[in-house]
């Protein structure tokens, strides 16, 4: 057991360099470099930046050197927990980073939240009562949701707050609470805000959850322990939760290892939409900017959390199902 | 109720999720997520756009007749609008007229009694703040308010899209620079921070003149000690700024900067340069003041008292070590930076009407008046008028926009999307606000940049250096379907000239010279030519026998217009003059890098900033690296001739020649000398103008029905700033 978990660490640790070492080629694939977007961008907005202020700014950024040096470089920053300074925002990468991080774990659990409230009972429902009206309601439900993109959704949405409810467009805050310190007001004032995002985020994974453990529900009913368990006089509701339900939850605890990088990059397109301060449209702007510090860090992050998570999935495997227990 | 507005509203909505759908999710995603200056209406094809522009007619009638007459213009009919040119265009009812505040510059008038926002009177007798007069100062810069003396107080609320959108706080909260832009005269230059100049000697010698008793926002003296700060220690530091700016010399020979005595600076050229006083009112020049270009160690002056904490030359190596690492940065350079960033360092002394008080690396950039702002009004009270301005962070234009159109903005033009202009006129009464277009002065906001440095494919490079091929191209163009599909008819169609107003405007016929549709004179022009070849679906063929003549237009995806879908409506409409045109789109970056590395046959972009010829001719002239119209040939030019492409066509070398002389001669001798230079590049077509002077960047602008003192019109110009031209600081809220 212990030998397994040194193993997987070491994997992990590996892994996690192979992944900063991806991470910084693939942000230096495209051509140009933070100036040149920053150049671009001037243009843009009718400045103009000459060849020789230009290269002022390559050798204030370090960008004039090769890209192993800039890429041990940044290395040894994350080794010391200082991943740099991010260039378009003129600030320590840990600070803006940070600043979101919480933001997008309440915004992203809230919809894991409701995705899992939502989808177990109807999917547990439209198993046992197969092919009812209600089965088919759900299951169309489910389709459309499915079928239709939650940014689309997102974006309706706030159109309908707008005309009609005169919400406030976007945001987890109203903006006298934007910036504000953490209090009583600010916090209702995320809990009014929080539902919306939260639900056009839970919309898409409910549908596919609903489909997947049905289906598995669905599998496990026709099998004969569950006629065992009938037949030995169990109350209906202990033979669905007890057995059929316990190991179609298995597919679930297998995805949690994607379950906490999502929890940290949110939904990239959904946040834009919706203007949410969180990590996504953060990952796309340093992206767009190539501002390597900062997207790579956020890349590096969802990495290790992917690696972390799967492990985590591994173990709660290991616990809940025997039969995984008994082959490891 | 009006049956119209659910319409229009369900057409919207349409239109928004069929841009999406068109575009796909990362398109929407490229357009959304770039810089600013992007908008999203980048995706679906030509045929979206035109039903898009169909709405306007009847959204502006319901606009100009708000009792509701619903009958006859319920259904907007874009065949009887869009056939007929020019007439009626509905968009020209919301351009105003070019207004602004007034200088006062005699003494005589000056105001004798101040005054001052209630909420520094308290200060003032707390003992907190020395009073009102004090402040200001003996020499103060006072203005007349466009229509009202203001009352004190109120926010004013933006939209911006993070710390690059920098630019969007300087616009308003800024302008501190030495002169400034007249607002009803553009390019005729004012006072500002300095009171006085005096060119003499032809121009070789530059006198400036700062006013007695100006303050920092920290109730420190400003100086001529901070401008020689500045100069000395930072300008011709080498570490700081390691090559000089072009903008301070003259023919080559860097010009020198003494000081005469606390009040007084002098500029020395070797040459006559009278043209630098523009230098001094331009914001995109090397004196742009220490707000906007403090950044970039440029701007003219810098807080002396406070900067010299962070530079090596005052503080020993320890202290400075101990400062970069509370900083968190990696050495003094950009510890200097940071300190020294108008919108980045709330502790930094400033000279502008606002300062900021929360930065912009956050989600809501907050400007607090400025105590010691050294302007009044012409009745004595202390500007600004407006206690704060708030800019809440927008991730996206999208939501920026629809913020905008709920009215939770005060006066935006920043960001705001030309194709929406129906959205915002049907909201104008429920989000309590007024649209109205600020069309900008730059002739084209398409202009075909035909590269005279190409050297990639000969029989292409021959074709872009023909005079008579661009000329043929340019009457190819369908420039009134562009104008009404892409800029809802309220732009304006013909050559890359600057606006008619404009003092370097040769003449009312070079805005339409070379520049109509006429597609027989095009295919004569082609087939006198010789390409006469053409193949079984009409195209022309190359004349050395390889095929079909493609010529390749370059876009850039996510910008201000939908350069994309407009080359593809001039690709279509080329097909009549039997021209091939590939149309090739790609992210900024690597437009830039394929520009500067002349790849580019023609390069498809707006000529902003050509409204001053001499200070940005970079989009009319080959004259940098960055000219679609021959960045090798820029090269050339700029490096003096010892690297780049030298130029044949003798009349880009007569545009060049005149161009370098503009710096040296008188502002009347100069003016000419602009007009001979439009004239050429109207002549010569290096850039075919599609349709230009429209608001389509920047221009779309929402205001308050409760804001006052907001010109119906400004000039929308780069190097003003705008709306900073209009002086915001005069703006305020009625009761």
């Amino acid at each position: 057991m212990l030998a397994f978990l040194v193993r997987r660490l070491l994997m992990a640790l590996l892994t996690l360099w192979a992944i900063s070492i991806l991470t910084f080629l693939i942000i230096q694939l495209p051509p140009g470099d933070f100036v040149t977007a920053y150049i671009a961008q001037l243009q843009s907005t009718g400045s103009a930046v000459s060849a020789q202020e230009a290269d002022n700014l390559r050798a204030q950024y370090g960008l004039d050197q090769p890209v192993w040096v800039q890429y041990f470089k940044w290395l040894g920053l994350a080794l010391r927990g200082n991943f740099g300074m991010a260039m378009e925002w003129q600030r320590p990468v840990i600070e803006v980073i940070g600043d979101r991080l919480l933001l997008t774990m309440i915004l992203s659990l809230a919809a894991v939240l409701f995705t899992w409230i939502l989808a177990f009972p109807i999917s547990i429902f439209s198993a046992v009562r197969q092919y009812s009206f209600w089965d088919y309601l759900f299951t169309l439900l489910a389709f459309i949701g499915l079928a239709v993109p939650n940014f689309l959704v997102a974006l309706i949405l706030m159109y309908f707050g707008f005309s009609f409810f005169n919400a406030n467009v976007g945001g987890l805050f109203s903006p006298e609470y934007a910036d504000a310190a953490w209090s009583g007001g600010r916090i209702w004032d995320l809990m009014k805000h929080l539902p919306l995002p939260a639900l056009v985020l839970a919309l898409g994974g409910t549908a596919q959850v609903v489909r997947v453990m049905r289906a598995n529900v669905l599998d496990e009913l026709r099998k004969p322990y569950v006629a065992t368990a009938r037949s030995k006089g169990l109350p209906e509701w202990r033979v669905i939760l007890n057995h059929p339900v316990r190991v179609a939850l298995n597919p679930f605890i297998s995805t949690i290892g994607y379950l906490l990088p999502y929890i940290v990059s949110g939904s990239v397109i959904i946040s834009l939409v919706l203007s949410l301060p969180t990590v996504g449209p953060l990952l796309l702007k340093a992206l767009l900017a190539q501002d390597m510090f900062l997207a790579g860090t956020i890349v590096l992050l969802l990495g290790a959390m992917t690696v972390v998570g799967t492990f985590i999935s591994d173990l709660l495997l290991m616990w809940i199902d025997p039969r995984v227990r008994a082959e490891g | 109720m009006d049956d119209r507005v659910p319409t229009l509203r369900r057409r919207e909505l349409l239109r928004v999720s069929s841009l999406l759908l068109a575009g796909g999710g990362m398109a929407f995603l490229a357009a959304c997520g770039g810089a600013p200056g992007t908008t999203t209406t980048a995706s679906s094809a030509p045929s979206a756009a035109a039903s898009a522009s169909s709405p306007a007619p009847s959204a502006a009638a319901s606009a100009s007749s708000p009792a509701g007459s619903a009958a006859g213009s319920s259904r907007p009919s874009a065949a009887g609008s869009s056939g007929s040119s020019g007439g009626n265009i509905p968009g020209k009812d919301l351009v105003g007229t070019i207004e602004g505040p007034t200088l006062i510059t005699e003494p005589a008038q000056f105001p004798k009694q101040f005054s001052e926002a209630p909420s520094l009177a308290e200060l003032v007798k707390a003992g907190k703040l020395p009073p009102v007069a004090e402040r200001i100062g003996q020499d103060p810069l006072v203005i007349k308010p466009l229509r009202a003396t203001g009352k004190y107080g109120g926010t004013w609320r933006r939209g911006f899209t993070g710390p690059a959108d920098n630019q969007n706080g300087h616009r308003v909260a800024g302008g501190d620079r030495l002169l400034f832009w007249d607002a009803k005269a553009y390019p005729k230059n004012t006072p500002n921070l300095a009171k006085d100049w005096k060119v003499e000697d032809e121009g070789k010698t530059i006198t400036v003149y700062l006013r007695k008793g100006a303050k920092w926002s920290d109730g420190q003296p400003f100086t001529a000690n901070d401008i020689m700060f500045w100069y000395e220690d930072v300008y011709n530091n080498t570490d700081l700024v390691k090559v000089k700016a072009v903008a301070l010399s003259v023919n080559g020979k860097p010009g020198t900067l003494t000081k005469v005595d606390d009040f007084t600076i002098q500029f020395k050229f070797e040459s006559a340069y009278p043209m630098f006083v523009d230098v001094l009112g331009s914001s995109i020049a090397v004196f742009g003041g220490n707000a906007i270009q403090g950044q970039n160690f440029m701007g003219g002056f810098a807080p002396k008292h406070y900067m010299q904490q962070f530079h090596q030359k005052y503080v020993s190596a320890d202290q400075l070590a101990a400062k970069i690492a509370e900083a968190k940065v990696d050495n003094w350079v950009n510890l200097f930076k940071l300190k020294n960033t108008w919108h980045l360092n709330p502790d930094l002394p400033v000279m502008t009407p606002w300062k900021t008080t929360n930065p912009a690396n956050t989600p809501t950039w907050t400007l607090e008046r400025n105590p010691y702002y050294f302007g009044v009004d012409d009745q004595g009270n202390q500007l600004p008028y407006i206690d704060k301005i708030t800019m809440t962070l927008a991730e996206n234009l999208e939501v920026l926009n629809l913020r905008a159109i709920a009215g939770e903005y005060d006066m935006q033009a920043r960001h705001l999307d030309m194709g929406k202009v129906p959205v915002f006129l049907e909201n104008q009464q429920k989000g309590n606000y007024k649209l109205s277009l600020d069309p900008a002065s730059h002739g084209a906001d398409a202009a075909l940049m035909c590269n005279q440095g190409y050297a990639a494919d000969p029989e292409i490079a021959k074709w872009l250096a023909t005079k008579e091929f661009r000329i043929a191209l340019s009457h190819g163009i369908d420039r009134n379907q562009l104008n009404e599909t892409f800029w809802l008819g309220v732009g304006t169609p013909g050559s890359p000239v600057v606006t008619d107003d404009s003092p370097y405007n040769p003449g009312k016929e070079y805005r339409t010279k070379n520049s109509t549709l006429d597609v027989q004179k095009a295919n004569e022009m082609l087939d006198k030519l010789g390409l006469t070849q053409k193949d079984g679906e009409g195209y022309r063929q190359r004349s050395d026998g390889k095929g079909r003549l493609r010529i390749e237009l370059q876009t850039i995806s996510g910008s201000f217009l939908p350069f994309t879908q407009i080359a593809e409506m001039i690709n279509q409409q080329w097909r009549k003059i039997g021209i091939q045109a590939d149309v090739k789109e790609v992210e900024r970056s690597l437009g830039t890098t394929r520009l500067q590395a002349n790849e580019t046959q023609i390069y498809v972009w707006q000529n902003d900033g050509s409204d001053n010829i001499f200070l940005y001719p970079d989009h009319v002239l080959p004259c940098t690296t960055s000219s679609g119209t021959g960045p090798e040939i820029g090269k050339w030019f700029q490096s003096g001739g010892t690297s780049g492409k030298k130029p044949t066509d003798p009349q880009i070398v007569k545009a060049l020649e005149l161009l370098a002389s503009g710096s040296s001669k008188g502002p009347e001798e100069r003016t000419k000398i602009g007009q001979e230079i439009w004239k050429l590049a109207v002549d010569e077509l290096w850039a075919i103008g599609t349709v230009g002077l429209s608001p389509a960047a920047m221009g779309v602008r929402v205001t308050s029905n409760k804001l006052e003192n907001v010109p119906s019109r400004h000039f929308n110009v780069q190097d003003g700033q705008t709306p900073n031209l209009s002086r915001p600081s005069t703006f305020f809220f009625k009761a």
